[in-house]
C-alpha cells in the first residue's frame, strides 16, 4: 500500500504546528465567507491568496506553498459547510451551490427545526468530506500513473477537453462562454514568449514583460467585482433570522437522512470530479434524485430532512472531487480549482502527475490537511453554528470598504507595483461589467491559467511533428479526448436547436 | 440580457481579436528549434476571438426587446469610492501606507453610509496600523511608509 504510506507522511507534514493553525484559519474563514452572502468561495481564495503568500513569506518555498494551498483549499471546503447557514435561517444561500438547501431548510426553520436541519448539513457535510477524500486517496496514484504516460500532444487535446467542459456549462450563453474563454487565453500570450523568449504585446512597458499576473486578474475580476456590484445594487438583509433552538437531531431524523447522505455522497463526488460541472450542479442533481427515490415525495418543499441532507452532502463531495482533476491531471475543472491551481504555480508548483512524484509534501500534506479540516469544520459548524449564525449580521458599511483595502494591501504586498494596483482596479470593473451581462468569468480565468500550458503542449507536439496538425488526430488518446471535447460542445447545442432546457452552472 | 451592452462587448471583443491578430504578425515567426514560432497561438486565438464576436453580433439582432425592470443603481457612492480607490492607488506609494489606508477606508466608510464619524475613524485606524504593523514590524514585509516630511 503505496499510498497509505504517503498518506500518513502526509499527516506528518500535515500535523505540523504552523500547518494546523493554517488548516484551521482556513476552514474559519471559509465557514465565514459562505456564511457571508455576496462573497462566494471563488472570491474568497481569491482575495486570500496574496494575504497567504504574505503570511508565509518566512517559510523555505515548498513548506510555504504546501501551508497556503492548505489555507486556501480550507476556505475552499470550508464555504461548502458555511453555505448552507444563511440558506436554512434566512433563506438566503450564501454561495449558488447552496440554493437547493432553501428549499427545505428554510421550511424546516420556520418550523422550529433550524437546529436539527443546520446539524445534518454538517454531518452530513463531513461525511461527505470524509468518502471524496478517501476516493481521492484511492485514485490519485492510479490517475497520475496513467497521465504520465501522455506526452505533449495527449496533454494539448486534454487541456481543450477541460476547457471545453467548463465553458459548455457556464452561463446562458455558450458563445458568451467561448469568448471569455479565447479572451483569457489571449490575456495569457502577454509577456515573454516561454519557449522562444520574443516579447509580445508588451510595447516596452516593463511590467507587462512578466505578463499579467494571474493574481492580480482574479483578485480584480472576483473580489472587487462583487464589491462594485454590491456597491451599486444595494442588496437587503432585511429577513428575519430564525431560531437555531435545539442543535441535535432527533433519532428518527437522523435515521430518515443516513441513505440521503450516502447517496448525496457518492453521486456529488463523481459529478464533482467531471470538469465544467461543479457543487451546484451536484446538489441539483442529489436532491431530485432523492426527491424520485423517496416513497413521499410530496413532504419535499415542506420541510423534509432529506431535502437537506442530500444536497449539503453533494456540495461538500462535489468539491472535494473536483480536487481530483486538478491534482492528477493538472486540469481545473471549476473557477474556484483554477484559482487554487493559479495559486500552486505561483509558488512554482506544477499540478498534475508529476506532482506527486516532485511535490509529494504538498500533494498529501494537503490531502491529509483536508481530513483534519473536515473534523475542525464538524465542530465549528455544531457547537459554534450560534456564534456563526452572528457573522450575517455583520454591516456591509464595514465589510465592502474593508475588501478593496484587503484586495489592494495584498495586490502591492505580492507585487511590489503601483501598476498592478491600477490594473487591479481596471480588472474589477471589468469583472462587474462582465457579469452582470452574462458573460462567466470562470473560464476567463481557467484560459489565463491553462494558456501559457495549452500553448507550450501544443508546439512541443507540433516541432516533433514538423508543423503538421495532423498529429493531435493521430495519436488515439489524443483523438479519443478531442472527440468528446468536440461532442461536449455540440451535444447541448443540437439539444437547443431541439428546444430542450439544459441544466448550465450559473455560478462555479 | 441588454442588447446594447452585448453589441458593445461584441464590436469591442472583435477590435481586440483582430488587435491581437494584426499584432501578432509583427512577432518574429521563426523561433531556434522549433517550427511553430510564438506567433501562431495569438494569431489563430484572435482569429477565434473574432469569429465568435461576429456570432455574438448576430445573436443580438435575435434577441427579444425586453425592458428589464431597472432597480435604481447607487451611483453616488460606487464612484465615491472607485475615484477614491484610484486615488489611493496613485498616492500609496508617496504618501506611504497608513495615511492612504486610514483616508481611503474612512471616506469608504462615510460613502456607505453617513454617520458614526468615530467609529469609522477607529476602524480605519486599527486595520491601517494593524496590517503596516503585522506586515512590516512583524513579517519583514515591505510596504512604503511614511512620507519623507514626516519622518
Amino acid at each position: 500500500m503505496d499510498a497509505l504510506t504517503f498518506l500518513i507522511d502526509g499527516f506528518q507534514t500535515a500535523l505540523q504546528p504552523h500547518n494546523l493553525f493554517f488548516a484551521f484559519l482556513g476552514v474559519l474563514i471559509g465557514t465565514a465567507v459562505g456564511v457571508l452572502p455576496g462573497i462566494g468561495p471563488m472570491s474568497g481564495v481569491a482575495l486570500l491568496i496574496p494575504v497567504t503568500a504574505s503570511m508565509t513569506s518566512g517559510l523555505d518555498p515548498a513548506q510555504a506553498a504546501t501551508s497556503s494551498i492548505i489555507l486556501l483549499a480550507g476556505v475552499y471546503y470550508g464555504a461548502m459547510y458555511g453555505g448552507s447557514t444563511t440558506s436554512i435561517l434566512l433563506n438566503t444561500p450564501g454561495e449558488s451551490s447552496s440554493v437547493v438547501t432553501t428549499l427545505d431548510g428554510y421550511q424546516m426553520a420556520k418550523q422550529g427545526r433550524a437546529g436539527a436541519a443546520l446539524a445534518i448539513a454538517a454531518i452530513g457535510s463531513f461525511v461527505a468530506g470524509l468518502v471524496s477524500l478517501i476516493a481521492l486517496v484511492l485514485l490519485a496514484e492510479p490517475l497520475s500513473n496513467v497521465a504520465l504516460k501522455f506526452g505533449p500532444a495527449e496533454y494539448f487535446s486534454l487541456m481543450l477537453l477541460g476547457l471545453a467542459a467548463v465553458s459548455g456549462l457556464a452561463g446562458n450563453s455558450m458563445t458568451k462562454a467561448w469568448m471569455m474563454t479565447v479572451f483569457g487565453l489571449l490575456l495569457s500570450t502577454i509577456g515573454l514568449d516561454n519557449v522562444s523568449g520574443v516579447a509580445r504585446f508588451t510595447y516596452n512597458i516593463s511590467f507587462l514583460y512578466g505578463g499579467l499576473e494571474f493574481l492580480t486578474v482574479a483578485v480584480g475580476l472576483f473580489a472587487l467585482g462583487e464589491v462594485f456590484k454590491a456597491i451599486l445594487h444595494k442588496e437587503k438583509n432585511d429577513g428575519e433570522i430564525a431560531k437555531i433552538g435545539r442543535i441535535l437531531p432527533s433519532k428518527a431524523e437522523a435515521k430518515e437522512s443516513v441513505g440521503p447522505i450516502a447517496r448525496g455522497s457518492l453521486l456529488g463526488f463523481f459529478v464533482g470530479v467531471l470538469p465544467g460541472a461543479g457543487a451546484t450542479l451536484a446538489s441539483f442533481f442529489s436532491y431530485i434524485m432523492e426527491k424520485k427515490l423517496s416513497k413521499t415525495p410530496e413532504k419535499f418543499g415542506k420541510g423534509t430532512i432529506a431535502g437537506v441532507a442530500a444536497p449539503e452532502s453533494a456540495n461538500n463531495a462535489a468539491s472535494g472531487g473536483a480536487m481530483i482533476p486538478l491534482l492528477t491531471l493538472g486540469i481545473p475543472g471549476s473557477g474556484t480549482t483554477a484559482i487554487l491551481m493559479g495559486a500552486l504555480i505561483m509558488y512554482n508548483v506544477q499540478p498534475g502527475p508529476l506532482l506527486f512524484d516532485e511535490h509529494p509534501d504538498v500533494a498529501w500534506g494537503l490531502i491529509a490537511s483536508m481530513f483534519i479540516g473536515n473534523v475542525m469544520l464538524l465542530i465549528l459548524n455544531m457547537p459554534l453554528v450560534k456564534i456563526f449564525a452572528k457573522i450575517i449580521e455583520t454591516p456591509t458599511k464595514y465589510l465592502l470598504p474593508l475588501i478593496v483595502a484587503i484586495s489592494v494591501f495584498g495586490v502591492y504586498a505580492v507585487q511590489v507595483t503601483i501598476f498592478d494596483v491600477f490594473l487591479l482596479i481596471g480588472f474589477g470593473l471589468l469583472g462587474y461589467l462582465l457579469a452582470q451581462h452574462d458573460f462567466p468569468l470562470a473560464p476567463l480565468v481557467l484560459g489565463l491559467v491553462l494558456g501559457p500550458m495549452i500553448e507550450n503542449n501544443m508546439r512541443r507536439a507540433l516541432t516533433a511533428s514538423n508543423g503538421d496538425f495532423m498529429v493531435f488526430f493521430e495519436k488515439p488518446i489524443s483523438l479519443v479526448l478531442l472527440i468528446i471535447a468536440f461532442l461536449w460542445i455540440v451535444v447541448p447545442f443540437i439539444m437547443k436547436l431541439k428546444g430542450k432546457s439544459i441544466i448550465v452552472n450559473e455560478d462555479m | 440580457m441588454s442588447k446594447t451592452f452585448d453589441r458593445i462587448a461584441a464590436i469591442t471583443f472583435l477590435a481586440v481579436g483582430a488587435l491581437f491578430m494584426v499584432e501578432s504578425l509583427r512577432i518574429t515567426k521563426s523561433a531556434y528549434g522549433s517550427a511553430v514560432g510564438p506567433n501562431v497561438f495569438p494569431f489563430l486565438l484572435g482569429l477565434i476571438l473574432v469569429l465568435l464576436s461576429i456570432k455574438l453580433l448576430f445573436e443580438t439582432a435575435k434577441y427579444a426587446h425586453s425592458e428589464s425592470e431597472k432597480l435604481p443603481l447607487q451611483y453616488k457612492k460606487f464612484f465615491i469610492i472607485l475615484l477614491a480607490a484610484v486615488f489611493y492607488a496613485a498616492l500609496l506609494e508617496t504618501v506611504g501606507y497608513v495615511i492612504t489606508t486610514f483616508v481611503f477606508l474612512v471616506i469608504g466608510f462615510q460613502a456607505m453610509e453617513k454617520g458614526g464619524l468615530w467609529k469609522s475613524v477607529l476602524f480605519a485606524a486599527c486595520f491601517s496600523l494593524g496590517v503596516y504593523g503585522l506586515y512590516v514590524k512583524l513579517l519583514q514585509g515591505t510596504l512604503p511608509s511614511w512620507p519623507i516630511w514626516l519622518q
